[in-house]
């Protein structure tokens, strides 16, 4: 992508500072990085119309971990895949540093969600011809085009080790998803979520199916992650005790936020 | 670059793909030795029919003749124009030949072709045909020492001599045993040269004429004895020219041993059987050789044919592998066949003709010179037929050429029952890859890009089952006269007879551009079939995709 996209998307790390107008005070401590408003979203089965989302405001701030908590069908895997640009909503808006992003073209939606979210899964979802390192480096060879990616290889797939190597499976580089563990399966997806050092971390369920102790391993990796990083961490889970963790809960009912919580 | 890894990861771990195009793979090997062995059975059939065929050929039907043919050239010339490279007359007649084989007289019927020396072979590919080396380079009609194919075995001038010799011993012989025992006139022998036979008892060779025998043991004839009045003064049983003899000196006499009758060129199946021995091989047997003489009974020319006979010695065979041709056409000189016939004016010098051959320059168009010749030479006004070679073999050649388009389209289908098998194998990768699609567009993948991993998968494996296609096709033809020797020693039958086809080994011929076209056919037919499911891969919606389970 060209140095003038980019240059429009903020940086991570990098501050926003308010426009002072005639207007009421902007008082911002923290730079937004995420923000929704009246996002709306229902889905289609046949001829019924299922309301998800009922005009939902979120706020996700720089270098915070969010929790969105929420009964099963209360709309919060929605929220993250819309959060993620995977999917559009029917109605309100999107922004992320400054910039609407749910009504961009495809492939810019596609740059973004490359370069600047980086996205685990409850069920990992590796691809299974790849070994583990190769997993890592998919968003890589994603972005690159042949050349580039070869000019570039040394570079990426050291990055690649010391990703593996923060989340603990350096010792697993050569091996196939099937021979991995659940735990060992969601630290390479988290890895793999890095390559690009994106500026969010989105994480539907990431411990939705694991046991407690590799739960807890994924979940002490992303908060070490938050802290070494500075990264952004946007984590949907329906389990209370692991969204307690997190800095802020958004609680989703009903396809409404109900409660925040810092 | 992901999209080069992943299919090639998916060629790596799903073989059943693989065999999804061993249909195209056999396809393709199939139309590539089809087209290959067409081809070739065309090119070298079109090679031997064009043969003795000119490029064009303006004929008088039936038995018709053409009069004044001196002056059709030049109208020929001024309408072909640059063309032109030279012009034959030919006459055509069919006669009998009769021979002598095994002590019996054979008559076989042929198609009597008078052609010119200087110009027949340079109007046909008649000359390297001949089996005789020497006349290869220029015809002539006469009987050659040597230079003779070794398959005919003796022949030549050397074998006309010891025939000569031969027979000449055996009139001596009968000779000697006759003076001795004359024969009744009702029980005279015919003078047959080809009587041959080991001399019956000890004679001695002595110039006629003979001294009395003083040997009993002879050949006794049954019958009366001659008297001397049933014997006119001078005359002898067993040379009735005795009296010619007196007046011509034996220089001026024909004598076989120096001499020949009209030169004449056999078609080398008239002259020959194919049989096979016990052995199951297959052998050839001569029934007439170069150096043997025959008879040729034709009719003669005018309103009122009348049949001829004319003395001919064989100078030589023809060969064209062509059996229609070998075992019809005989050529002699066109001069020598005209004087046969009496198609020379005696008043004018005038001689008719049967056909006038033309032969054109490499690359000039055959039907349109055709085309103005019928218009100089309107059907209801003169009564000729003209056509090109290929007019002359259409029948045969639209015919073969129908069989090669019927066959390239039933194998084309083939590769397309192939498509469908492989449409079908990729959809279910592509259901079964539903969630890796959806990984990737949450990754940020393109639409087009997970589309080109599908595509490139098609093209991958369509270039693989073509080009192993095309290898097993070509190593097939390369071999397949072997191949056609296993299944004949396999199966215990022949395969390829060559009495029947016009070949004694099947005929290849490898176009490059019929391969390249199969190949890349049979590609496009992978890709096409390989679009759809890629289409579908692109279209999937990443939500949709990662819940599917």
């Amino acid at each position: 992508m060209s140095e003038a996209a980019q240059t429009n998307l903020l940086q991570p790390g990098q501050s926003i500072t308010p426009t002072t107008g005639s207007r009421a005070p902007l008082k911002v401590k923290i730079p937004k990085v995420l923000s929704v408003s009246n996002l709306h979203k229902s889905y289609h089965k046949g001829r019924l119309h299922v309301p998800v989302l009922k005009g939902v405001d979120v706020q996700i701030h720089e270098g915070e971990f969010t929790a969105i908590v929420g009964q099963s069908g209360s709309g919060k895997s929605t929220l993250l895949h819309l959060l993620g640009t995977l999917d559009a909503p029917d109605k309100g808006e999107i922004w992320f540093q400054d910039r609407r992003i749910d009504n961009l073209p495809a492939r810019q939606q596609e740059h973004i969600r490359n370069r600047k979210f980086g996205m685990i899964f409850q069920f990992y979802h590796l691809l299974p011809e790849l070994t583990t390192i190769e997993n890592v480096l998919v968003p890589r060879m994603v972005q690159d085009n042949f050349l580039s990616y070869m000019r570039n290889k040394k570079k990426y797939l050291t990055r690649a080790k010391e990703l593996l190597d923060t989340v603990g499976m350096a010792h697993r580089l050569n091996h196939r998803p099937s021979e991995l563990s659940g735990g060992e399966m969601q630290r390479t997806a988290i890895a793999r979520a890095l390559i690009s050092d994106p500026t969010v971390l989105l994480a539907d369920e990431p411990t939705g199916n694991l046991d407690g102790e590799s739960g807890g391993e994924v979940m002490s990796t992303l908060l070490n992650l938050q802290r070494t990083e500075n990264l952004t961490i946007v984590m949907v889970t329906h389990d209370n005790a692991i969204a307690e963790k997190a800095d802020r809960i958004i609680r989703l009912v009903d396809g409404k936020v109900t409660k925040l919580q810092s | 670059m992901y999209k080069l890894l992943l299919s090639w990861r998916y060629l790596k771990t799903r073989f059943i793909a693989l065999a999804s195009i061993v249909s195209v793979t056999l396809g393709v090997a199939t139309l590539i030795v089809v087209n290959s062995v067409m081809s070739g059975f065309i090119s070298e059939m079109q090679d031997r029919l064009h043969g003795i065929l000119s490029d064009v050929e303006i004929a008088s039907p039936g038995l018709g003749e053409i009069s004044w043919p001196e002056l059709h050239v030049r109208e020929i010339e001024r309408i072909v124009g640059d063309d032109l490279l030279a012009v034959t007359y030919v006459v055509r007649v069919p006669a009998l030949m009769n021979f002598q084989f095994r002590g019996r007289q054979w008559t076989q019927q042929i198609m009597l072709m008078g052609v010119d020396e200087q110009t027949f072979g340079q109007v046909t590919d008649f000359n390297p045909y001949l089996l005789n080396s020497n006349k290869r380079s220029a015809i002539n009609f006469q009987l050659e020492e040597q230079g003779y194919d070794e398959r005919i075995g003796e022949c030549g001038w050397d074998y006309r001599r010891k025939k000569e010799e031969n027979s000449q011993r055996i009139e001596e012989l009968i000779g000697s045993s006759m003076n001795a025992q004359p024969i009744a006139k009702t029980d005279a022998q015919p003078l047959d040269s080809q009587t041959t036979g080991p001399p019956q008892g000890s004679v001695t060779f002595a110039p006629l004429p003979m001294a009395a025998p003083t040997h009993q043991d002879t050949v006794q004839s049954p019958g009366q004895q001659p008297t001397e009045d049933t014997m006119p003064m001078g005359f002898s049983a067993f040379d009735p020219h005795a009296d010619l003899r007196e007046h011509v000196s034996p220089e001026e006499m024909f004598n076989p041993s120096r001499d020949q009758h009209t030169g004449i060129v056999l078609g080398i199946a008239i002259a020959s059987r194919q049989f096979m021995n016990p052995e199951g091989e297959r052998e050839e047997l001569f029934m007439v050789r170069p150096g043997d003489d025959i008879q040729i009974t034709l009719p003669t020319s005018g309103p009122t044919p009348s049949p001829i006979t004319e003395n001919c010695t064989i100078v030589d065979f023809y060969s064209s592998n062509m059996h229609e041709y070998d075992s019809t056409f005989a050529f002699m000189s066109l001069r020598k066949l005209q004087e046969i016939r009496r198609m020379i004016d005696p008043v004018t010098g005038s001689s008719t003709v049967s056909s006038i051959q033309v032969k054109l320059k490499d690359g000039a168009d055959l039907n349109a010179v055709r085309d103005k010749l019928i218009a100089f030479f309107p059907p209801h006004q003169y009564p000729y037929v003209i056509q090109t070679w290929q007019d002359t073999q259409r029948p045969l050649l639209s015919a073969v050429n129908m069989e090669v388009t019927i066959l390239n389209i039933l194998l084309f289908l083939i590769i397309a029952v192939a498509g469908f098998g492989i449409l079908a194998t990729f959809f279910m990768i592509v259901v079964e890859k539903t969630k890796d699609i959806g990984i990737l567009k949450a990754l940020g993948a393109p639409s087009h890009g997970v589309m080109s991993i599908f595509l490139s998968y098609g093209v991958s494996l369509g270039t693989v089952g073509t080009g192993v296609g095309i290898v097993l096709g070509l190593l097939f033809v390369y071999f397949i006269n072997d191949i056609a020797g296993a299944i004949q020693w396999a199966t215990g039958r022949e395969i390829f007879d060559p009495t029947i086809y016009y070949f004694s080994q099947i005929p290849t011929v490898v176009s490059p551009l019929m391969v390249v076209l199969v190949a890349l056919g049979a590609i496009a037919i992978a890709v096409l079939a390989s679009v759809l499911p890629a289409l579908r891969a692109a279209r999937l919606h990443p939500v949709e995709a990662l819940r599917y389970e």
